[in-house]
């Protein structure tokens, strides 16, 4: 017979709840901890991704240090629609004295290591006028080359390869129409969904 | 307590990575840059020194059919807080690093000390055996980026070493990951017997 039959089962119910009320309380205690941790940190954390946005959204526009963005606009369901199986997260509108001048879109695309949340700036012909990663998962090395703009093989960087890309080309592809990073190319493809998505939401936001 | 012999232990005979061959994975996933090496190599050298310590002192109050259950508790209570540390104070660490700090929770070398370990010994000891076994990972993490990133980049900590156009870019990759883990378990399995015959 094996050992597990062999063993007594401890079905005493004062044990049972000696060994439930020592797991609850170190969970409680764990919690707790965390909880502190959470609320040192969380405001920091916050900051930190909010200026990491808004320098996404400098780097995404045409004429950075004249525009200004605006709050995170509405999502309507025609919007999150038009990004399909690309995840919309937010849209500000970038305004120009005053003028929109097109939209930062934020989408999240799935790379080959996870997320790939990027922004992508369309202006107001629909055409796009720049792409940033603001956060990834990417293998270090390999697909992080295509979150830091390497030249691809034609020598243009790989996210710089989509500025001027408008709704007229047709839905991007690798190997069509996008180049990719040589033994990268799940994470290139990632942010080409990711770009496809952006000009179909623009598309509906006119 | 042996803080001598505890040192050895860590750094040479029983490191975590080359002897006991725990932690594989996250070696070799992560060890594609220096920088990297050392950010992984301390959090976990914090995190198992923080979790030996607490489980050495809970020992005798943790009733040994739900070990591990606690264990697991303490262990992701220690790694969220690293991780939130690391993403609040040092955000390009925790950003190249990325979901491998939070999978810390599951780094056999946590658990197994705490099992092998600090279950069984008093708090000095399981302290300085955290500290040792931490050095010990960080130590190999080290060896490994630098052989990547030298001769896989051609950088070290982000600063070029080797022109661009030489370096062996299957070493940044995993395959290259399982050569260079492979070579290092051999040269140092090839020490130790020699240290054996030696005595």
């Amino acid at each position: 017979m094996s050992t597990a039959n062999k063993e007594k089962v401890q079905m005493d119910p004062k044990y049972i709840i000696t060994l439930t009320v020592t797991l609850l309380v170190t969970c409680v205690v764990v919690a707790a901890c965390l909880g502190g941790v959470n609320a040192i940190t969380q405001g920091k954390i916050e900051d930190i991704n909010k200026e990491k946005t808004e320098i996404a959204m400098k780097a995404v526009v045409a004429d950075p240090d004249n525009t200004t963005f605006s709050d995170k606009l509405t999502l309507t369901d025609e919007m999150i629609a038009a990004a399909g199986s690309v995840t919309l997260d937010s849209v500000y509108e970038a305004q120009v004295g005053g003028q929109s001048a097109g939209h930062a879109i934020k989408v999240v695309a799935s790379g080959s290591q996870g997320k790939i949340e990027m922004m992508v700036g369309v202006d107001a012909e629909g055409t796009v006028t720049g792409v940033s990663i603001v956060k990834n998962a990417e293998t270090s090395g390999i697909g992080s080359k295509v979150m830091t703009n390497m030249p691809t093989a034609s020598g243009v960087g790989v996210l710089s390869q989509f500025e001027g890309k408008s709704a007229a080309d047709g839905t991007l592809t690798v190997g069509a129409n996008v180049d990719a990073i040589s033994g990268a190319t799940v994470s290139t493809r990632g942010v080409t969904n990711g770009v496809n998505a952006a000009l179909a939401v623009a598309g509906v936001l006119g | 307590m042996n803080i001598g012999k505890q040192f050895k232990e860590g750094l040479l005979t029983q490191n975590p990575v080359l002897v006991q061959m725990l932690g594989l994975c996250s070696t070799m996933a992560i060890t594609t840059s220096i920088m990297n090496g050392l950010g992984m190599g301390v959090s976990v050298l914090i995190i198992l020194t923080a979790s030996n310590v607490v489980i050495s002192a809970i020992r005798k109050i943790v009733p040994d059919k739900i070990r591990i259950a606690m264990f697991i508790v303490v262990i992701a209570g220690f790694v969220t807080c690293v991780d939130l540390l690391l993403q609040a104070f040092v955000p390009a660490i925790a950003e190249s690093l990325g979901v491998f700090i939070p999978l810390i929770v599951v780094n056999c070398i946590i658990l197994g000390r705490a099992e092998a370990f600090s279950y069984k010994n008093g708090i000095g000891a399981s302290f300085f055996d955290g500290i040792f076994q931490g050095l010990g990972y960080t130590a190999v993490l080290f060896v490994m980026c630098f052989i990547r990133e030298l001769l896989g980049a051609g950088t070290l900590a982000g600063f070029r070493i080797i022109p661009e156009q030489f370096p062996i870019g299957i070493l940044t990759l995993p395959v290259g990951g399982f050569l260079v883990l492979g070579c290092l378990i051999a040269a140092m399995q090839w020490a130790l017997s020699k240290t054996k015959e030696g005595k």
